[in-house]
């Protein structure tokens, strides 16, 4: 037993560096906020992370292939804006606007993925472009602020529903079923794909195909993540999602997803995103400008990204 | 036969490419969009050609060592929103436009910093600055950009010499300069390599740092210019001025028929790729569409464009 653990440490010291970076984080929090075990605040702090996780397990997926999105805040926006502009009255309406606005999400990532996997034009072109069409199509769906989700279902979702943490509970399915997805051979040639796109063709496997699912994987992730934000705001703005392109990159980073592909795992993902998220609400506490938040994402994504690969290069010499 | 060899070669040429697409574009306007066939109109549509323009120029630099500028948005706000607050304030114009360009410099030397030092990748490297660039100016302004009225930009933006646009012959001069830069010179030499070949260019003594520095900080320099000219014609400043110049200034660069993988392309396609862009757009407006219509029809039509004739060989 102690040998598993010790093994299993020594292959993921950047996650272990990172999980106790996060624990001085919750302990900082700790002091400002002493009410942070409890149910209430665990379940609208829950709330408040899962777009961020939820996008950054979009980007992760993106990035495990080799490519990059930059359209992920826009498309993040427009399933929010479909799911807030459908009229829900009852549950099956929302079960409705939930599923419109995740196919709609869905399809916008099949798209890049066919214009990546097919045009054979570089990611970043095709989805800076692509940032462009989404964030044009969510303001034609909604071009002020506004829509409307059940209050109802506001309410449950960020105090509770039953004492049960909802927000918590999607976040724990999603990831469950990409660790399902893992398990697959889907999972396995999304890697396979990432890491070496010609050995992977050689060795059979559709990689066009791959590349596609994957994108559209990622939009599902980055759908849902628009849906949990229209639900925890009440509403809907068409502009709300750019700070997600570069705060997922951010979080996947940080969870040493690579830059190349087919390296990194979503649980190091997720770890960077609850990093950057309860970093920002610590410098809520320290009473500065909430405008210095795009400061100090930006600098995180720096340091974080330099230090990477300071350490590895220390480590390959 | 010399003849036949440099037509094959037009057109094989990408950057004769834009050109192509740009004078069908135009002779199109002219022939069916109202409006499109007076000299007023043509002034028009060069001048405001110029403001992209300019930031596409120092774009292809970056591109051309396969970098990637992702932070000229908050450059063209940082020296507008700097320039106008300085100038409003007790500094006069002249003050306010170093301060502006300097600042600009500086933004550029920390993204060669991060991508040659830090070692991170060209595209996090800007699109982290330019995060922190509007973070920065939004403490700066308090979430309340001023307006100024700088007498020299506001000639420099919106008179004219001998009937063309004092821009549109700034933009042509700073295309001069880049094109000697690119073409001409050593540091463009070194660029090309670059981005043809990063370890085989840096192998055979080919300096990273100088010619990242000279590519950033360029590029920064003329964001920062664009940002200037932006502010003579608006008369105002704003936080999210410069956001339409990240993907426009990207676009321009790639169809004008440089790779966006870099070492390959001609920096003379850009100011096609900028002159279409922008005489798109101008349609757009002229069909009074929506907003939102219109950036879905100019995103699909860049995509569309870039299907084209902008594919990256399969390698």
């Amino acid at each position: 037993m102690r040998e598993r653990i010790t093994v299993a440490a020594r292959g993921n010291t950047d996650l272990l560096g990172l999980l106790a970076l996060l624990l001085v984080l919750l302990v900082a929090y700790q002091h400002y906020d002493s009410s942070l075990l409890s149910p209430a605040t665990v379940t609208i702090l829950s709330a408040q992370f899962l777009p961020l996780i939820l996008a950054a397990a979009g980007q992760t997926t993106v990035m495990l292939l080799g490519g990059i999105d930059l359209s992920l805040g826009a498309v993040l926006g427009l399933a929010m804006a479909v799911f807030a502009t459908y009229e829900a009255r009852g549950a099956g309406d929302v079960v409705t606007a939930m599923a419109l606005a995740l196919c709609v999400a869905v399809a916008a990532g099949a798209v890049n993925g066919a214009l990546v996997a097919y045009a054979g034009l570089p990611p970043i072109v095709v989805t800076l472009a692509a940032s462009f069409l989404w964030g044009g199509v969510t303001l034609v769906v909604l071009p002020q602020p506004g829509g409307h989700v059940p209050a109802g279902l506001v309410e449950a979702y960020n105090n509770g529903w039953y004492g049960i943490a909802l927000p918590a509970v999607a976040v724990a399915v999603a990831l469950g079923l990409w660790k399902l997805l893992r398990t697959t051979r889907h999972g396995l040639a999304l890697y396979a794909v990432g890491g070496n796109e010609h050995g992977a063709y050689a060795s059979g496997l559709h990689t066009r195909g791959v590349k596609i699912g994957g994108y559209a994987l990622a939009g599902a992730f980055t759908g849902l993540a628009g849906i949990g934000l229209a639900i925890q705001t009440g509403s809907a703005d068409p502009t709300i999602g750019t700070p997600y392109t570069l705060n997922s990159i951010a979080a996947s980073v940080l969870g040493g997803i690579s830059f190349f592909g087919g390296v990194g795992r979503m649980r190091g993902t997720v770890l960077g995103a609850l990093v950057i998220g309860l970093l920002t609400n610590l410098l809520l506490f320290t009473g500065i400008s909430p405008f210095y938040q795009l400061v100090v994402q930006g600098v995180i994504l720096v340091v974080a990204l330099a230090l990477k690969t300071y350490l590895t290069r220390e480590a390959a010499e | 036969m010399s003849g036949l060899v440099s037509v094959a070669a037009l057109r094989g040429s990408r950057p004769v490419w834009a050109f192509g697409v740009l004078a069908v574009t135009w002779l199109a306007a002219i022939l069916f969009a109202h409006g499109f066939d007076s000299v007023a109109n043509f002034r028009y549509l060069v001048q405001t050609a110029s403001f992209l323009g300019i930031v596409a120029v120092g774009q292809t630099l970056v591109v051309m060592m396969s970098g990637i500028d992702l932070s000229v948005s908050g450059v063209v706000a940082l020296s507008a929103v700097v320039c106008a607050k300085v100038a409003s304030g007790t500094g006069g114009g002249a003050t306010g436009i170093t301060v502006a360009l300097l600042l600009s410099a500086l933004v550029g030397a920390v993204n060669a910093g991060g991508v040659v030092w830090l070692r991170v990748p060209p595209m996090v490297m800007t699109l982290a600055t330019g995060t922190i660039l509007s973070g920065a100016l939004l403490v700066y302004t308090n979430g309340s950009p001023s307006s100024a009225h700088v007498p020299l930009l506001d000639s420099l933006a919106n008179d004219r010499l001998l009937g063309v646009p004092w821009a549109f012959v700034l933009w042509l001069g700073v295309a001069a300069v880049a094109f000697w830069l690119l073409h001409l010179s050593r540091t463009g030499r070194y660029a090309f390599a670059l981005g043809a070949g990063h370890d085989a260019a840096r192998a055979s003594g080919v300096p990273l740092g100088a010619t990242a520095f000279t590519a950033y900080v360029s590029c920064a320099l003329l964001a920062g210019v664009a940002g200037l000219v932006l502010l003579g014609f608006t008369g105002t400043s704003s936080l999210t001025m410069g956001n339409p110049y990240q993907l426009l200034s990207i676009a321009s660069v790639v169809l004008g028929g440089t790779s966006i993988l870099g070492g390959r392309g001609h920096l003379l396609g850009t100011v096609g790729g900028a002159l279409l862009l922008t005489l798109l757009t101008a349609l757009l407006t002229s069909w009074n569409l929506s907003e939102g219509v219109r950036q879905v029809v100019l995103g699909i039509l860049i995509i569309g464009l870039l299907l084209v004739y902008a594919r990256e060989r399969r390698t």
